[in-house]
Parts: C-alpha cells; structure tokens; sequence
C-alpha cells in the first residue's frame, strides 16, 4: 500500500526519532554548513583511507546520514564546532564499517592476474593520496594524528570523534606521532643519500 | 618511554597558528632543538599541515543540493517503513486468527459431526456405485459452503499479505 500521500512532512530518518522530528537544518544552512566542511572531511577521510574514490564515497554517506540523524547537533542551538565533530564521528564510524566489512568475493575466486593488477593499482593510489610515511601507519593512528595535527583538533574533541577515552589519547598520540616522526627521519636520510 | 614535555602546548599553539618558526623565540628553537618529543611535534605537524593544505586543494565536493535530497528520499522512505510496520504485524495477527477459527471449526466438526466423517469414508465407494443424494442432508450443503467460505477468505488472505510490487 502506498502511504506516501499521507506524509506531507517526513519526519527524521532513525526509528526513535520522536523527540526531534524536525530536522535540525535548512536546505541554505546546510549548503553553507557543507561548504565549510566537505573538503576537511574528505581530506581526513581520504588521509585516513588513502583511497580518494572511497573517500568521496564515505563523505557523501556522513552527510546524507547526519541530515538524517535525530540527534545531529542543530547549527543555530549547538555551532558550528559541535556540528563538524559529529560530522567526523560518522565518517570515522563509516571508514572503520568499511574496514570491518567481509568482502563479498571469496579470496580462492579471485585469479592472481586480477589480484596482482588490483594491488598495483591501489598501492599507485595510495601512494598519490598518501605521503610514504601515513602509508606505513596504521589507520587508527592516521586519524589520531590527522585530527590533532592537520584539523588542530583537542584530546576532548579527539576521543568524542574516534569514540575512545580522552584519558588514553594523550599517551596513544605521543605513540603515533614518534612512530611517524621515525619514518620522516629515515625518508629524509633516504632522500638524502640518493641526492 | 612517554615523557611529556611542559613545552609541548606552546610549541604546538606555534606550528597550529602557522608561526613557527619565524614567530618563535630563540629560546623556543634551542628548546626544540634539544627535546625530542617536541622535535617529533614540530616534524610532524609541519608534515600534516602541508598534506592537509594539498588535500584541501585537490578536491571538488558534490552539490549540496543532491545530498540534500537523497537525505530527504531516505527520511520519507524511513518514515513509509515506520508506518507500514504495524500494518504487517496487523495482517500477520489476522491471519493467525483465521488460520485458529478454522482448525476450531474444523476441530468442532469432528467432534460432533461423526457422521460427516463416515460419509467421507463411504465417499469413493458410493461415487463409484451411486450418485451421491446431496438433498438427503441438509448438514452437508452447509459444511460445503463453509469450505467455499474458507478457501474465499483464505485466498483473500495471501493476496492481502503478499507483498506487491510497486509501480
């Protein structure tokens, strides 16, 4: 049965959407709300993934979803900051759904050939998205670093994003950025020698 | 070994507001020189802000208005789900109470129609040998008119409970 004449309004895409039906934005703050954020977010997201085509995937997808979100953060009631970082929070969620998700296609399906060209083809892209010494980090330790040194994030705003404690980002950031700070070194002194 | 450095936040409000290193003190740059967690900051941090400056230039974000339209087509279609949910749970228990009255009318028929049983039994017997005399029994017009009827509203139930494409 076709219900849809009934809904003049369509209320807020998750099932206890009740308390905030309405939703939290209009079509002219978004825009402007979007054009503030879409290139950060899909520099992270890209950063993070090293994969630009997955990036301008997962972004579309946050913001489809915080526009849907009952309990997204309203502009005007919350700002700006509290709006981006929920914004961040899905895309982290969805970078780390994708990483989580089994693969459709059984690896004994798969021929060498096209297994070999693939990998070709992601490292090629990897490495333009990626700086050789992110490519070498693992992806939680490239969101932490990103989101403290390139978006100037705080450990607070961090551990509300990557849904950690904000007692434990201290230590892990000073991990990830000596790891990092390691392998620029040894880039710089590989560079070095083949000058 | 983690030893944080009381330097670290300064150094960093630094690099963050893009002033180091022309802005920095002497004092800072010598600092920076001899403590290694703040080296680390600086060498990171200089790396990140110029990728995140490259990134920020590279890409071309989609229109704000397609995102916001697929956001409303997926809150209506959430909202149609909603409202429709019920309405299965309702066909379900409808039928659920049919499919009960007809095994208690059937259940009830056995009990206390036994001879209706019996002429079942006779049945090929007396189709091969004799027309069967319906207007002898009253009864059997009846349990064929609540069969007929059953069919009806069963029939009426699969259609109502199948799913149907929509246009």
């Amino acid at each position: 049965m076709n219900w849809e004449f009934a809904l003049p309004e369509a209320p807020a895409c998750e099932a206890h959407a009740g308390a905030h039906a309405a939703p939290h934005m209009d079509s002219e703050a978004f825009a402007g709300f979007y054009e503030r954020s879409a290139r950060p977010l899909w520099a992270y997201l890209a950063r993070v993934s090293g994969d630009a085509a997955l990036a301008e995937d997962l972004m579309q997808e946050s913001y489809v979803r915080f526009l849907c979100a009952a309990m997204a953060p309203s502009l005007p009631r919350d700002g700006e900051v509290a709006a981006r970082l929920y914004l961040f929070r899905i895309g982290s969620n969805l970078l780390r759904d994708h990483w989580r998700r089994p693969k459709a296609t059984s690896i004994d399906e798969v021929s060498e050939e096209f297994f070999a060209a693939s990998n070709a083809a992601r490292q090629v892209e990897s490495r333009a998205v990626l700086t050789p010494a992110m490519l070498q980090m693992k992806p939680r330790e490239r969101e932490l670093l990103w989101l403290a040194h390139a978006e100037g994030y705080s450990h607070r705003e961090i551990a509300q994003v990557m849904g950690l404690a904000a007692a434990s980002i201290r230590l892990l950031l000073f991990r990830a950025r000596r790891k990092m700070a390691k392998l620029l070194r040894a880039q710089d002194a590989q560079t070095g020698r083949a000058e | 070994m983690l030893r944080a450095c009381p330097r670290e936040k300064e150094v960093n409000e630094l690099v963050v507001r893009g002033q180091w290193p022309q802005a920095a003190s002497a004092d800072v740059h010598e600092h920076v020189r001899r403590c290694r967690a703040c080296a680390d900051l600086v060498l990171v941090a200089m790396a990140l802000q110029s990728a995140h400056a490259e990134a920020l230039v590279a890409v071309r974000p989609a229109s704000a208005g397609a995102l916001w339209w697929r956001a409303q087509i997926r809150r209506r279609r959430a909202a149609v789900e909603r409202i429709e949910r019920p309405l299965v749970g309702a066909q379900i228990f409808a039928l659920a109470v049919s499919l009960l009255a007809a095994l208690g009318f059937v259940g009830f028929e056995a009990r206390h129609g036994v001879a209706w049983l019996d002429w079942l039994e006779g049945l090929p017997q007396a189709a091969t040998t004799q027309m069967v005399d319906f207007s002898s029994s009253g009864w059997m017009w009846l349990l064929l008119a609540a069969g007929a009827m059953l069919a009806l509203v069963a029939g009426l139930l699969v259609y109502l409970t199948v799913d149907k494409p929509k246009a």
